[in-house]
């Protein structure tokens, strides 16, 4: 009863741009990459132009496990955005990686009830293609978590 | 403490219709504001000679049109044609706020005389948030595909973590709604002057985005307000009692385009920018009198309780409650109602109560004995700034 229907939802496509390319490129081939400087090691999204813990500009996409924790999450009851009328309510939440602290994704949890949203909740990465060229990086609950 | 402290003060105050959409273009809200607040200084508008505002329409998707959506600057000047204008500005990275610190400088720096601030707000017809179409560009692409669309989803998710993180309850909020709702009924200005809410209503109110639901949400409207600041002296020979203005501040750090949820962030704007309020003003949060911070969204002011300095990190929801906000209460809080209260007009009513509160002028909500009186206008995390008012310069 409390799993949200996203069968009839159309999102939006994230168009990559020349800092976001690299991320987009993996997510395709499954593999969760985040910008990491090359300097001081920070990892650091949504990608910028410049390390900024550090200033360096010598940035590359290097990947990471895609375990972490929910930092943060809301509960959608409202269709503002028409597109996701369907699957209301739904759980659009923010995901701390084990590997990358300070680094926050948004993500949706997918493959249980909205109602198992909690901070700190353990969750993994999974991938959900939305055409040819993207995919999402999502989230559900982690194996140990169940 | 600043040099320039109680050197200048907000003189006259004014204040539009406040309609829930269009009925008149908001141009005319805007000149009715600040034609109010002209009066209320009692100068003539020929002795205006500095224009400042804040005019972004903070409804997405929807078109920009200056007199009917915004009203900018270059909107006002011609409109009133003033004869003696030497000096004016748009501000970008602070809201409001930095509008009236750009005027105070401005002020100090004696490139005019008699400023006036405006923030003039629309309600387009239709949803307000009009979200990105097929395509999810720029900041939105790591967010639009998830559902997050407003701002309220952004300060929602900070909202959880502060919740769970300090084992609290979203149902103690409802005093503040419904506190402020009874202050709005003395403010006859606001959009819900008059209009009920009980703590039922807000417990039993639908869910918008969780831990939100409608009662923690401003209401759009149209509608505008205005101030008339000039220098201390001159102020004294104006008609209403002076509110010197002792220190500001604005927030100074700033997150990475398109990073949400994340509640430090919200903490180190909101400390930064009383910090150095605190600093220049000489005050401390325990010689507050009174306090307007700024609410569109209820948690907005846990946030700022807590960052500025008046109760400790996960504090802010008790420290509310056993009646502390009331007008007699240990901090009497958002006294005119907050955007809660008066509808979405952003930060300047803030700063226009923590004036009147402390010159005496709030009428029948002014709170007793007030000298010392803190804004903090915009919510610290995106675009706050934050002000001390006093009665007596010092």
């Amino acid at each position: 009863m409390t799993m949200s229907d996203w069968s009839r939802v159309t999102r939006p496509i994230p168009v990559p741009n020349e800092w976001t390319k690299p991320f987009w490129e993996a997510a395709s081939r499954g593999v969760l990459a985040l910008q990491r400087c090359q300097g001081c090691g920070h990892f650091q999204h949504p990608p910028y132009a410049t390390c900024v813990n550090c200033m360096a500009i010598d940035l590359a996409f290097e990947p990471v496990s895609g375990q972490g924790a929910i930092y943060a999450y809301t509960i959608m009851y409202h269709a503002g955005d028409r597109r996701f009328a369907a699957a209301i309510p739904y759980a659009s939440i923010i995901v701390e990686l084990d590997d990358a602290p300070g680094a926050l994704l948004a993500g949706n949890l997918l493959e249980a009830p909205y109602t198992e949203a909690q901070v700190g909740r353990r969750v993994e990465v999974v991938f959900e293609p939305l055409n040819d060229d993207i995919t999402l990086p999502q989230f559900r609950l982690a194996h140990d978590a169940k | 403490m600043w040099e320039h402290r109680c050197k200048v003060a907000v003189s006259g105050v004014g204040f539009s219709r406040v309609t829930r959409s269009a009925e008149i273009p908001l141009a005319a809200h805007a000149l009715e504001a600040v034609k109010g607040a002209v009066e209320d200084s009692g100068l003539a508008m020929s002795d205006i000679d500095g224009l400042a505002t804040y005019p972004e329409l903070p409804a997405t998707g929807h078109a920009v049109v200056d007199g009917v959506t915004i009203v900018s600057v270059n909107c006002m000047m011609a409109m009133l044609k003033l004869p003696n204008l030497s000096w004016h500005v748009q501000v970008e990275t602070v809201n409001i706020g930095g509008a009236v610190q750009q005027a105070v400088n401005a002020l100090l720096a004696g490139v005019c005389r008699y400023a006036v601030v405006w923030r003039a707000m629309h309600n387009p017809r239709g949803t307000y948030q009009n979200l990105p179409g097929t395509y999810a560009q720029g900041a939105a692409q790591f967010t639009a595909p998830y559902g997050f669309g407003g701002p309220g989803q952004g300060m929602a998710v900070a909202y959880t973590r502060w919740l769970e993180r300090h084992h609290q309850s979203r149902e103690k909020m409802a005093t503040l709604a419904v506190t402020q709702r009874r202050h709005s009924h003395m403010n006859p200005h606001a959009y819900f002057y008059k209009v009920p809410l009980t703590r039922e209503d807000y417990l039993n109110s639908r869910m918008v985005a969780y831990p939100f639901c409608l009662y923690d949400c401003d209401i759009p409207v149209q509608g505008a307000v205005a101030i008339v600041l000039t220098t201390a002296d001159r102020a004294r020979d104006l008609r209403p009692r002076p509110a010197y203005i002792a220190g500001y501040g604005q927030r100074l750090a700033f997150e990475v385009a398109g990073r949400i949820g994340s509640l430090s962030s919200y903490m180190e704007g909101g400390r930064s920018s009383s910090r150095l309020t605190w600093e220049r003003s000489g005050f401390s949060p325990r010689d507050v009198d009174v306090a307007q911070i700024y609410d569109g969204f209820s948690a907005s002011v846990i946030y700022g309780l807590e960052s500025y300095g008046f109760c400790k990190e996960g504090e802010a929801l008790d420290f509310i409650q056993d009646g502390r906000m009331e007008l007699d209460g240990e901090l009497p809080l958002n006294t005119f109602g907050g955007s809660l209260g008066t509808g979405r007009i952003h930060g300047l009513w803030h700063i226009i109560e923590g004036a009147l509160q402390a010159s005496g002028r709030a009428g029948e909500r002014q709170v007793k004995d007030v000298n010392v009186s803190f804004a903090g206008a915009s919510a610290p995390i995106v675009q706050g700034t934050t002000f001390i008012f006093v009665k007596e310069p010092y």
